[in-house]
């Protein structure tokens, strides 16, 4: 999944001329957050609906600005910014590290999208697949060559498609594996894989 | 009033598969051998035009390939031919006789009749473009369509442990039909989901309710929570008839699932059913089957239903010759009461995290009725 497939596209933008009032009507009235101001075609900075509120009131450490300032005085200048090819993985990283919700998605130096923080939401439940009619099934396989490859195997012996999977590393030399499978019988599947060797988290086994 | 014909038993994925004919065939054998068994109306078979009701035409078509054993490149994609819901020749017929007794149920009923149960169909999973979850077509939506259409006000309950998805998602923006499921989280159990925020859309807001239950829920919890929630969403909804799916997979004996009801909280929950039924909807109430995967545990809490539909006495033990056959059958011992054993034998392990499940089961229950209240209530 890359930037491209998650991003939003064409994007609303504002001219560095516009005032603080006007942009935060816009604002308002479409319903986003984030503002690239472009100027001649070039992305010149980003005006959150946070730093509008901020601008305009007594906190703001230089005092209120008035409505009518132009964006371009508390716009934030340096931007951050992501490439369509880039994967969603790396624009959610570069998002929490420098803790900001938006990244305006640049080819060729023309602004052609933008990902916000809700956009990587919905990439991540179109991630897991639980929008298809599906059981959950998690297993800890040991990180070695071939491992994942033996899960799915065993899957496809049965039949069961697998509408997700998911797998993260774990402590101790283990990765932990997340399956959406297209089936309510996830309590025999994982009887079957426990006689197999593997390590069924969930379902859990039963005492009785 | 029942219904049934043994043509249900046609409805058959295999020996190895779980949805097994079987489980009929044990249970009016037992309901024989109580000598309790009254002839049931035959239904008529759900025609075509019918199952378009709910269906898509193309879905339809091809069941109805399959069932001749054509081959068809896309079935997958329509939600059969796999592991769960694999084809059999016939498949299509057998499913179409499974509708007509749900939707005899919703004629009957219309004709006045009050209690009406349908020994079969339940088919909660199959949506309006794909069968799903061992369910082809949605006998439950074809009554319930049939219902509405005739003007009526139908209330949908859902005791499987499985979310009514099919049901829900086919009326999820219908004023007249409320649903109401009771099911194991989708966080971890087929089909994945039933969340409180599914509430319905357009006119259909606030209508369907959905109480994703902890793994592991015991008796006396689900109780604290049903009572709670399903005479409250009647009383705000009043309805004509209640359409109940009477799965049996949330006892602690079935293979497919998590929750751990015993058949004394299977007798109360129907008790409760009917006396809602008395204060909610003039008495009128149509039960179907559902899932219910333990043999031993989905016959006993069948015929508790039966039973009890029917008000007639409660046996202790089932009838030694009925065992003995069905033991010899099934070549394992089957539980020799009609009710689970009870403490000081307690028929599963204690379960260490109870109250926090009951604690957590209660702010479902708060957090669904917070979301729905200003829908639902005037």
């Amino acid at each position: 999944m890359l930037v491209k497939d998650v991003m939003r596209s064409p994007v609303l933008t504002v001219e560095p001329g516009m005032t603080l009032e006007e942009a935060y009507r816009f604002l308002l009235e479409k319903g986003i957050r984030h503002l690239p101001v472009v100027a001649e075609g070039k992305l010149v900075g980003i005006l959150t609906d946070r730093d509008l509120r901020l601008a305009m009131s007594h906190l703001n450490p230089g005092g209120p600005l008035p409505g009518s300032t132009p964006v371009a005085a508390a716009m934030t200048r340096k931007v951050v910014t992501a490439h369509p090819l880039d994967p969603v993985e790396e624009a959610a990283r570069v998002m929490r590290e420098g803790k900001i919700g938006c990244l305006p998605v640049l080819e060729d130096g023309r602004l052609v999208g933008m990902v916000t923080g809700i956009d990587l939401l919905d990439a991540l439940l179109k991630l897991t697949g639980v929008t298809e009619p599906s059981g959950r099934l998690e297993v800890r396989l040991p990180d070695r060559v071939g491992e994942l490859a033996r899960l799915t195997g065993f899957l496809a012996e049965r039949g069961v498609n697998i509408h997700s999977l998911l797998s993260y590393p774990e402590d101790g030399g283990f990765v932990r594996a997340v399956v959406r499978v297209n089936t309510l019988e996830t309590h025999l599947l994982a009887e079957g894989l426990r006689q197999e060797g593997f390590e069924v988290i969930w379902p859990p086994k039963k005492p009785w | 009033m029942v219904i049934y014909r043994d043509e249900y038993r046609l409805y058959d994925f295999g020996p190895s598969h779980p949805f097994s004919p079987v489980r009929l065939e044990m249970l009016t054998s037992l309901l024989h051998a109580l000598g309790v068994w009254r002839q049931p109306l035959e239904p008529p078979e759900a025609t075509r035009e019918e199952v378009l009701t709910v269906h898509s035409e193309r879905l339809v078509k091809r069941v109805e390939a399959a069932s001749r054993g054509e081959r068809v490149p896309d079935l997958e994609y329509y939600g059969l031919g796999t592991g769960d819901t694999p084809v059999f020749p016939g498949m299509d017929r057998a499913a179409r006789i499974l509708v007509g007794g749900t939707l005899e149920g919703a004629r009957r009923i219309l004709a006045g009749e009050k209690r009406v149960l349908q020994l079969g169909g339940g088919l909660h999973h199959a949506q309006y473009d794909r069968a799903s979850g061992f369910c082809v077509y949605n006998d439950l939506s074809v009554a319930i369509r049939h219902l509405t259409q005739a003007g009526l006000r139908v209330a949908y309950l859902d005791i499987d442990v499985h979310h009514g998805d099919g049901v829900q998602w086919i009326h999820y923006e219908e004023k007249e039909v409320l649903t109401l499921s009771l099911h194991e989280t989708g966080r971890y159990l087929f089909p994945g989901t039933g969340h409180i925020h599914e509430i319905g859309r357009g006119e259909g807001v606030g209508r369907k309710l959905n109480l994703p239950l902890e793994p592991f829920t015991e008796d006396e919890s689900y109780l604290e929570v049903f009572e709670a929630l399903v005479p409250w969403a009647l009383g705000a909804f009043r309805p004509d008839v209640l359409v109940v799916q009477s799965g049996a997979d949330a006892h602690y004996q079935d293979p497919l699932a998590d929750l751990l009801l015993t058949t004394r909280a299977y007798e109360a929950i129907l008790r409760l059913i009917l006396e809602y039924a008395q204060a909610y909807t003039g008495g009128r109430v149509l039960f179907t089957l559902g899932g219910g995967y333990s043999l031993d545990a989905t016959v006993r809490v069948w015929a508790l239903l039966y039973l009890v539909f029917h008000g007639l006495p409660l046996p202790e033990r089932l009838p030694e010759g009925w065992l003995k056959e069905w033991q010899a059958r099934l070549e394992k011992p089957l539980t020799p009461t009609l009710h689970d054993p009870q403490a000081p034998r307690a028929p599963y392990p204690e379960i260490p995290r109870k109250e926090e499940i009951a604690r957590r089961n209660l702010l479902t229950l708060e957090r669904l009725m917070e979301l729905v209240r200003p829908h639902l209530v005037h």
